[in-house]
């Protein structure tokens, strides 16, 4: 992690709307947000579906452009951004991780860790080397050469977040990552990711719709209709 | 992203089996058109090239024996051999005519030749001997194996009878077969005991060649006189152009299928892992890391695939010389691997077709 991030804003969103006009008229997906998310915090963004969590994690990956507004990575507006210098931010500094953890599924637990290590130029060695001390890091080591097929819904998501901060990214875009796992096993894993965000300096932003978030969050800061209702 | 690649094109062994044939297919056909190729550019210019006359006079306009019907007089004969340098003027009647076998007509290439000085022969001979006698023949190896000629068996040549005396090689042009007879015979069959088709000439001293060809043609302004090199060249193109656009024609018809075969290929599978390649792209994979998996899988195929052309090309190459004698190919490693490169080739294109796919998925579609 760039020590020159630490306690430093990584994403700000001002007054940020997006409308899609796919179908002729335009439906908002998110209107006038802003907010901010810093190194060593973790971000909740909490609302029911369809309240625009998702659009707005798209937004801050630059994987959107706003219709109106500013999203600024890393200190830059994401609209100054080439489309390789995009695709290799997405490479080296944000992490995804998904409600359906979207591994790949003819690649190993390790493969899928390794995957992304090679995507910032590491070698194999070291992409193999990397991927298991991650896998070891959260108590998967064993699982390196198996399939996803074959593990549970627990350990995918646990997979998931070893790729997500594989390259030490300085944002962590997780959305409903325990959307599809037990309670106790959510809880486990936005502890882990919490405790990537303080022990890593990174910065975590996480869109899920369960309560029981809240108290692991550092900040919460609530949707709905595509507008912040409040945020504590 | 390399086991990517091998592990998603194993995920569907059916399909991925059924791709390697086809182009297999595709690649033994591919060797079969350039065995044909060189089996039948050896085979129809083999007698010229063998029979090494320093000088070939022909009727005017004719330039080759392939395709074209040259008749001269046979007294032409005495004032050629009257050319200062000329060493000996063998004449030689070539025509299509019938040979009969238990009732049935088989068409050849009849060529008449004086076996005094053998020019004009059979360029070799696998079994038996040659023409010694105006009641034998000589037949192509193809036409006899084709037609179940034996040496020792008789023919009817036009109502006369010959006897087989001996099997020839280097005399099957594909379409049509040498089969070999004394010129006194040829002529008997042709009914005109003064015509020929022409001389083959050997000159005593090959530096005058050019002159000695110069005074031929001032005396005889109705023939055509050409060195062994211009005819050889001349039969070569004459058998090219009229072969070679249908194989080229037959090898683009199959360069496309296959090429089509395995853009298919390429682009089912990357529609069918869409969301991969929607994951790949948004967790940053670089261009070059998607293209090189399709490239990988298309080089991986065509390699099979032409591993699987070399293994089943031999074995149908016998089976096929064994149906249909006529069909006489040759191969060679050179030729083998210009086929492999020329898929490796056309492997590169379809994946440059297939790539395009990779451009219209979306790194939103993750979140489907």
């Amino acid at each position: 992690m760039n020590n020159a991030l630490v306690n430093s804003t990584v994403l700000r969103l001002e007054n940020v709307s997006k409308i899609f006009n796919g179908s002729g008229r335009g439906t908002i997906g998110v209107e006038r947000v802003s907010f901010e998310a810093r190194t060593e915090e973790l971000l909740l963004l909490l609302g029911p579906s369809g309240s625009g969590k998702t659009t707005l994690l798209s937004l801050a990956a630059g994987l959107l452009q706003p219709t109106s507004g500013l999203v600024q990575l890393f200190g830059k507006s994401i609209e100054s951004y080439s489309a390789a210098e995009l695709q290799d931010l997405r490479a080296h500094q944000v992490g995804f991780i998904f409600q359906t953890f979207l591994l790949i599924e003819s690649l190993t637990v390790s493969e899928n860790v390794e995957v992304v290590l090679r995507f910032t130029g590491k070698s194999r060695k070291e992409a193999r080397s990397r991927a298991a001390s991650l896998l070891e890091m959260f108590e998967i080591g064993h699982l390196a050469e198996e399939f996803p097929a074959t593990l549970s819904q627990g350990e995918k998501q646990r997979v998931a977040i070893a790729r997500a901060i594989a390259n030490g990214a300085g944002l962590i875009l997780a959305d409903e990552p325990t959307g599809s796992l037990e309670s106790k096993q959510g809880l486990e894993i936005i502890r882990l990711l919490r405790d990537y965000a303080k022990s890593d300096h990174g910065c975590v932003v996480v869109a899920s719709h369960d309560l029981r978030l809240v108290e692991c969050a550092d900040r919460v800061l609530r949707m709905e209709d595509g507008r912040l209702r409040s945020s504590s | 992203m390399d086991t990517y690649a091998v592990r998603t094109l194993r995920s569907q062994p059916l399909r991925l089996a059924l791709t390697i044939g086809g182009v297999g297919l595709c690649i033994v056909l591919m060797f079969f058109l350039l065995a044909v190729y060189r089996g039948v550019a050896e085979g129809s210019v083999e007698y010229v090239r063998r029979n090494k006359a320093d000088l070939w006079i022909l009727q005017r306009n004719v330039t080759n024996i392939l395709r074209g019907s040259s008749l001269v007089s046979l007294s032409c004969r005495q004032t050629i051999l009257g050319v200062p340098g000329v060493e000996s003027a063998s004449p030689v009647l070539l025509l299509l005519t019938t040979i009969k076998k238990e009732g049935r007509s088989r068409t050849v290439f009849l060529t008449g030749f004086e076996p005094s000085t053998g020019m004009g022969g059979p360029p070799r001979i696998a079994e038996g001997r040659t023409v010694g006698a105006d009641n034998e023949i000589v037949l192509d190896r193809a036409f006899a194996r084709k037609f179940k000629f034996r040496v020792g068996e008789s023919v009817d040549l036009l109502g006369y009878s010959l006897k087989v005396v001996g099997i020839s090689t280097g005399t099957n042009a594909f379409v049509i077969q040498y089969a070999f007879v004394t010129l006194a015979s040829a002529q008997k069959v042709i009914g005109f005991p003064s015509i020929v088709s022409g001389f083959m000439i050997s000159v005593k001293d090959k530096t005058r060649l050019g002159s000695i060809a110069g005074k031929i043609q001032e005396a005889f302004p109705g023939l055509a006189v050409y060195d062994q090199a211009t005819f050889l060249e001349n039969n070569i193109q004459e058998m090219k152009s009229g072969f070679l656009p249908l194989l080229y024609t037959v090898a683009a018809i199959g360069a496309v299928v296959l090429t089509a075969i395995l853009s298919l290929l390429l682009s089912v599978n990357i529609l069918e892992r869409r969301k991969d390649f929607a994951i790949l792209k948004t967790l940053g994979s670089p261009k070059r890391f998607l293209r090189r998996i399709v490239i990988l899988q298309a080089l991986l195929i065509s390699s099979a695939a032409s591993l699987v052309g070399i293994v089943f090309f031999f074995p149908l190459v016998s089976l096929i010389e064994r149906l249909s004698p006529e069909i006489s190919t040759k191969s060679s490693l050179g030729q083998i691997l210009a086929v492999v490169v020329g898929v490796a080739c056309l492997s590169l294109i379809s994946s440059s077709i297939s790539i395009q796919k990779l451009r219209k998925i979306y790194l939103l579609e993750v979140f489907r």
